[in-house]
Parts: C-alpha cells; sequence; structure tokens
C-alpha cells in the first residue's frame, strides 16, 4: 500500500532523512520508534505534504502520493499539536475538518457522530472544546484524522502529554483502526506503548531505520542475554574503558552514557566479574538492575543510546 | 471553491461564538463619535448666554442707584442678568464661591453727582475664577456709563431744575415751577422713546465662520463628518483582529493540518481575504446603519457609499493579508499593526479634520487609506462620485494583493 524508497531532506548542513526506506502493508499497524532528532517528524511531514525540497518517492496505493491532491482524501494525519478550533465545539469541528475532505455531505454528519461514539465524546459533542480535558482533547485530535475513513493513518506522537487512561484509550484505538484495515504509521517515545500496539516496529536514528520487525525478531537482535543496567557517578569514557578487555567475554556493552550503562551478559554468573572489574578500577556504582530482553536493550544496542536521551 | 466557501463559514461561526473583540471594535467608533460630537457639535439652544449673576452694591441708595436696580429687575435686562444686592463683603464671598461673575458697586452720592452733572464712577469688580461672563459684565456696565451720561447731558437743563429744587426746604418747593420743567422733559422723553422701548442695549453673540463654510451646521452635520474617519480606524482594527487568525493558525499547526487535505494554499488564502474584506463591508453597513438611524448621519447616494466602503474594506483585507505574511508571530502582528493603525488615523485625518492638520501631516495622509476614504466619504456626502478616492483605495489595494498572495503561498508551506 505505501512505498517510500530513498527520500533524503536536509535542513541545511544537518541530513535528517538518509535514503530512508520502508513499506507498509494494508492494516499494518507499524510504530516508529527513534530519540529526539531521528527525522520523525520529518517523515511524517513529508508525507502528509507540508514539507517539500527533498529526494526520493512514495508510493501510495499505486500512486505517486504528491502527484495527485485527491489522493490526501486517502490519508488522514494526526498530528502533535492540538489542531483544531477551540472555541467551537466538537460535532462543528469535525464538520469543519471532515468538510475539506471529500466526505458527501450528507454521510458528514452521520460519520461525525460515530467517530464522537468511538472516541468516548458524544456526549460532550456540543461542548466547545476549551472545556475539555488534555485527553479529551487528544482523542478529538485522533477522531479529525479518521473520520473521512482514511486508508493510511499517520501519527505523529499522538499519546504525549496524556494521562494513562486517555492514552490506553487512544492506543485501544489505533488498535482497531489496524483491525480495520487501514494501515498506521505512528511514531513515539515510548516503548511500552509500541510493545502493546504494533505489529511491526521499526527503530530509527540520524533520518535512517536501523533496524524493524515485530518485536520478537527485535528482541532476538539482542539474543537470549540478560541485560544489566549499572546506575553510578561516573563519566562515560571511564565506564567503557574500566570493561573494554571484558567486551566479547560473554559480556557486550550495550550502551555508556554519563550515570548510567547498560551491558548484555550471557548469564548472570557474569555480574560479579563485571563489579569486581569497576570495584578495582574505583568506578562508583550505586544501583545494578537485572532484566529480561526487552525493545528498551534493542533500541539501546542499535542507538548506543536511551529513548530518554 | 466548496472547501473556501466552508472555510467562510467556519471563521462567521468561530467569530460569532467569541465576538467579543468584533464587538468592542464595532461599539468603540459610534460611541467615540457620539462623545466629539455631542462636545464640538451646536446645541439646539442657539447659543444663547445663560443669565450672569452679578451682585450689585448700593452705597448710594438714592434715586438713581434705585432706577438702576429696578432697570436690572425688568424687561430685557431681567433675562441677560441675574442680579443680587449685597453689601460689598457679601458680594466678595459670593464671587468666592462662584455664585457671581461681578459685582458692581454704586458709589455713595451717586444721585447727587449725577444730579450735579459731576464726573461718577460705577465700580465692576470681575471674578477671576471666570473668563468670558465677568467681561460681558464690563463691557455692558461700560456700555452703561456711556448712555447714562448721554441722558443726562440730553436732560441738563431739567436735571439741574430738579437739583435746584431739591436744595430747598420741603414746604418752601416750588411746585407751580416743576410742572414746566416736567412738560419739557416728557417732550424730550417722547422724542427718544422710540430708541429707548425696546431697549436699544442689548447683547448679542455673533458666530464668525471661515469663507465658503456653510451656514447652520447641524449636530448631525458634525456627526456625519466625524463618523467616517471613526469607522475607517476601527475597521482596520477589526479586519486586523479577524486576520490575525492567520498568523495563529500557523503557530498552532491548524495550518499545517489544512494543507495536509485536499485543500489548495489559494483556496486557504482567498478565503481569508475574502473574509476580512466581507467583514470589513458587513462592519461598515453596521456602523453606517446605526450612524443614520441614532445620529441621524447624512451619507449621500447610498450606492456611492457601498461602493467606497466596499473598496475601503478590500484595501484593509489587502493590506492585513500582506502584514500577517511578512510579520513572525502574533506578537510581533500584534505589537506592529496598532502604532500603524494609529499612525494612519492620526495623519490620515480620522481624529482630527485633515483641512484644520499641518501640511507635513496632511501630506504624509496621502499614503494611508483613512484620507482617501474620508474624502471619499464628503464627496459622497456633498452628493459626487468619488472617482479619485476609489480608483486609489482600488489600485493600491489591489497592489497589496498582489504582493501578499505569493508571501502567504511561501509562509503556508513548511
Amino acid at each position: 500500500m505505501l512505498e517510500i524508497k530513498n527520500l533524503t531532506k536536509s535542513y541545511g548542513d544537518a541530513l535528517a532523512l538518509d535514503h530512508f526506506s520502508l513499506t507498509l502493508e494494508k492494516g499494518e499497524v507499524l510504530g516508529l520508534l527513534g530519540p529526539n532528532g531521528a527525522g520523525k517528524t520529518t517523515l511524517i511531514s513529508i508525507l502528509s505534504g507540508t514539507l517539500r525540497d527533498f529526494t526520493g518517492g512514495v508510493t501510495f496505493l499505486g500512486q505517486d502520493l504528491f502527484s495527485d491532491r485527491n489522493l490526501r482524501n486517502k490519508l488522514g494525519i494526526v498530528p502533535q499539536d492540538m489542531a483544531f478550533y477551540e472555541e467551537l465545539n466538537a460535532m462543528d469541528n469535525l464538520l469543519f475538518w471532515g468538510g475539506l475532505y471529500d466526505v458527501p455531505r450528507a454521510e458528514l454528519k452521520k460519520r461525525a457522530a460515530e467517530i464522537l461514539e468511538m472516541v468516548e465524546l458524544s456526549g460532550r459533542s456540543k461542548e466547545p472544546v476549551k472545556n475539555f480535558s488534555g485527553g479529551m482533547k487528544r482523542r478529538l485530535n485522533t477522531a479529525i484524522g479518521l473520520l473521512h475513513q482514511p486508508d493510511l493513518l499517520l501519527l505523529d506522537e499522538p499519546t504525549v502529554g496524556i494521562d494513562v487512561q486517555a492514552k490506553v484509550s487512544i492506543l485501544d484505538l489505533i488498535r482497531k483502526v489496524g483491525a480495520a484495515g487501514t494501515g498506521v504509521i505512528f511514531t513515539t517515545h515510548q516503548l511500552a506503548e509500541v510493545e502493546d500496539t504494533c505489529s511491526r516496529i521499526a527503530i530509527m536514528d540520524h533520518g535512517r531505520i536501523l533496524a524493524q520487525g515485530t518485536l520478537e525478531e527485535l528482541i532476538r537482535l539482542v539474543g537470549e542475554r540478560e541485560i544489566v543496567e549499572i546506575a553510578g557517578e561516573f563519566p562515560a569514557a571511564v565506564f567503557s574503558d574500566a570493561l573494554k578487555d571484558l567486551d566479547g567475554d560473554g559480556i557486550e556493552l550495550l550502551s555508556a552514557s554519563d550515570n548510567l550503562a547498560a551491558l548484555a551478559v550471557s548469564d548472570t554468573e557474569r555480574i560479579p566479574k563485571i563489579m569486581d572489574r569497576l570495584f578495582r578500577k574505583k568506578v562508583p556504582v550505586n544501583d545494578l538492575k537485572i532484566k529480561s530482553p526487552n525493545l528498551e536493550a534493542v533500541f539501546l544496542k542499535l542507538t548506543g543510546r536511551s529513548l530518554r536521551d | 471553491m466548496r472547501r473556501l466557501f466552508l472555510i467562510l463559514k467556519n471563521d462567521v461561526r468561530r467569530h460569532f461564538k467569541a465576538p467579543a473583540a468584533i464587538i468592542i471594535y464595532l461599539i468603540m467608533p459610534i460611541i467615540l463619535t457620539g462623545l466629539i460630537g455631542v462636545i464640538f457639535a451646536p446645541s439646539g439652544g442657539g447659543g444663547e448666554l445663560p443669565p450672569i449673576p452679578i451682585d450689585l452694591v448700593d452705597k448710594d441708595k438714592g434715586l438713581a442707584s434705585r432706577l438702576l436696580l429696578g432697570a436690572f429687575d425688568a424687561g430685557q435686562l431681567k433675562t441677560m442678568f441675574q442680579v443680587t444686592v449685597a453689601d460689598e463683603t457679601e458680594g466678595r464671598t459670593r464671587m468666592k464661591k462662584g455664585k457671581a461673575s461681578a459685582m458692581v458697586v454704586i458709589p455713595e452720592r451717586f444721585t447727587l453727582d449725577l444730579l450735579d452733572v459731576k464726573p461718577v464712577t460705577l465700580e465692576v469688580v470681575k471674578n477671576p475664577a471666570e473668563q468670558l461672563l465677568p467681561d460681558v459684565v464690563e463691557e455692558f456696565m461700560g456700555t452703561l456709563a456711556v448712555m447714562l451720561s448721554g441722558v443726562v447731558q440730553a436732560f441738563e437743563p431739567e436735571v439741574r431744575g430738579v437739583r435746584a429744587m431739591l436744595d430747598g426746604p420741603v414746604n418752601a418747593f416750588p411746585w407751580e415751577t416743576l410742572a414746566p420743567e416736567l412738560g419739557k422733559a416728557q417732550t424730550k422723553i417722547a422724542a427718544a422713546s422710540k430708541y429707548l422701548n425696546p431697549l436699544l442695549l442689548s447683547l448679542k453673540t455673533e458666530k464668525t465662520k471661515a469663507a465658503g463654510a456653510k451656514a447652520n451646521l447641524t449636530r448631525s452635520d458634525v456627526f456625519s463628518i466625524i463618523l467616517p474617519g471613526m469607522a475607517i480606524m476601527f475597521l482596520l482594527f477589526i479586519v486586523q483582529t479577524v486576520m490575525r487568525d492567520m498568523i495563529s493558525e500557523r503557530e498552532d499547526g491548524k495550518l499545517r493540518r489544512m494543507l495536509t487535505t485536499p485543500l489548495r494554499s489559494g483556496e486557504l488564502i482567498g478565503a481569508r481575504i475574502l473574509g476580512g474584506w466581507l467583514m470589513g463591508i458587513v462592519i461598515l453597513l453596521v456602523m453606517a446603519a446605526f450612524g443614520t438611524t441614532v445620529y441621524r448621519v447624512t451619507w449621500g447616494p447610498f450606492g456611492y457609499f457601498l461602493l467606497l466602503g466596499a473598496v475601503g474594506a478590500f484595501w484593509t483585507a489587502a493590506f492585513f493579508a500582506l502584514m500577517n505574511a511578512l510579520v513572525r508571530n502574533r506578537n510581533q502582528a500584534g505589537s506592529l499593526s496598532a502604532p500603524i493603525i494609529l499612525a494612519f488615523s492620526i495623519f490620515g485625518g480620522s481624529m482630527m479634520n485633515p483641512e484644520a492638520m499641518p501640511k507635513a501631516f496632511r501630506t504624509i495622509g496621502v499614503i494611508t487609506p483613512n484620507r482617501w476614504f474620508i474624502d471619499g466619504a464628503k464627496l459622497v456626502r456633498e452628493g459626487q462620485f468619488p472617482a479619485v478616492p476609489l480608483l486609489i483605495l482600488a489600485a493600491s489595494g489591489v497592489i497589496l494583493l498582489l504582493l501578499a498572495v505569493p508571501a502567504l503561498r511561501r509562509r503556508s508551506t513548511v
């Protein structure tokens, strides 16, 4: 349904997308994980048609996405901003934004009522949106992107700044939309969101996809190893230096930043050896956690940094 | 086009939901016009002076001073002056309290000196806290003194006769000689009566007017002159308020979201400019209707006025479209638009009559829409077609629009 080939975009000397390629099938929910500056929002902006001056191509439903403006009727966008009119009520907002697409007038009101029901806002449909909570606004923001029943839905960090309950509601909605056959790409910082919601996950950094696949496929990248997370008061270089000759002996340094480092170990018996080395090298350690292999470890391995960075 | 009208409809709905700013800008010119009109327009009373409160201090208590007091209490003088008889101390106190504009002191021996045909002095003490009315009293008393002198000189033989009679004892009064003296006096009074009745002396105010000015300027005329200037000034404020949405939408992501739909940037820009233009026309029509019904403003041929309003609103919409395309953000737009509108209004004649402005102001005013709108409204009021103002506003509006559209297109992409 969607094929992105060698998409490249730069801002001056900074490369935001570097020969980025990706495909998406109908009904697939793809979580795009990446730290700040990875190029996620640039990708969404290009796909939604608001960013120009790039190279590469995007084919959508067999056509060049940018050749025919009417293709936008098949594309739903949920931006990171709460992009609607706060002085209007939810129904008026849906009728306006839906009206910008080629939805038949008679059907528009019916669809608006249905989508309000789906995002659990039907009881507040006549209330000015400025009275809504942050979670309700996020749900309305998502509903606007779905009103015209797109074939592809792009969501740019749809769960930013909302409470857990609202987050669960939006993720549930994304799953339902995918199950109904709509292709979904959503960007996020939250590993747990993609673990629970996506049929496929892509990890990107510096404008490129580093790895992609199902959750299981990605976890296999770090092997059947335990993840050891060490916190203390140390510079990254000091920590890396202390353990450098242990690398390969069933111990792999996944990431090291100031005061926090992560290692993959083939078995937990390697941990005393690590601690002994750190003690002898006078690297202060405050905390140590042993974790099962997870997406965070994959992310650390691939990007060398935590998503929080 | 469907989407263009959808955006227009949505904008109207939004402004109806939060109309405070527009209502304030709509009411302001109407209130200001009313205030300025009430202050500067001629009142319905024809400019008559109110009765002037004066205190009379009678130190003479003789025949002439009583005649003088009686004269102030009768006929036309009674409508001109409100006289209170007081002693000198009381008179000064009343002036300090602002209860009298002047105090007239009739000196001792006023009657006797007058009958002796000797010089007498009437003292006028003016209230220093007042400006106009004490001067009126002073002028009036000066004129009265001239009149009295003339009367005494005209009746000198009779006056001297009466004075001589007063010198002797009452029982020695020569009653038989009084009749001829009175007869002579009666003859002179009869001859002079046509000049004395009605009283020759009266105060009259006369207004001067500029050459070519129309006579009998009414309050409605003043409103008709003020309201167009106020209307164009607040039209600028309203249209800018409405069109500033373009910047808000750019900042809060709504513009980006709109451009992800099949909407074309031309439709969006068209909707915004058309919206500002139509809003301007509607606002002008509301102001015109209010001016006509409440202030009895005369606009001249309505078709001409409507055309002038439409072109003025078009200029305003094109100007703010360009400005909003050039500014970086909402704050910059807000801080720039108010001084620009005020400068337009000051130099363009919204705040004072352009004919009364310094030449330098009038020269600068030529580049403002206010000046051409006000000039156009004046021509329409006089029944003429405002060809030059229309041409200048339309041509400069088109130039602004041609600059605004590509600038807005550039700002419509991220």
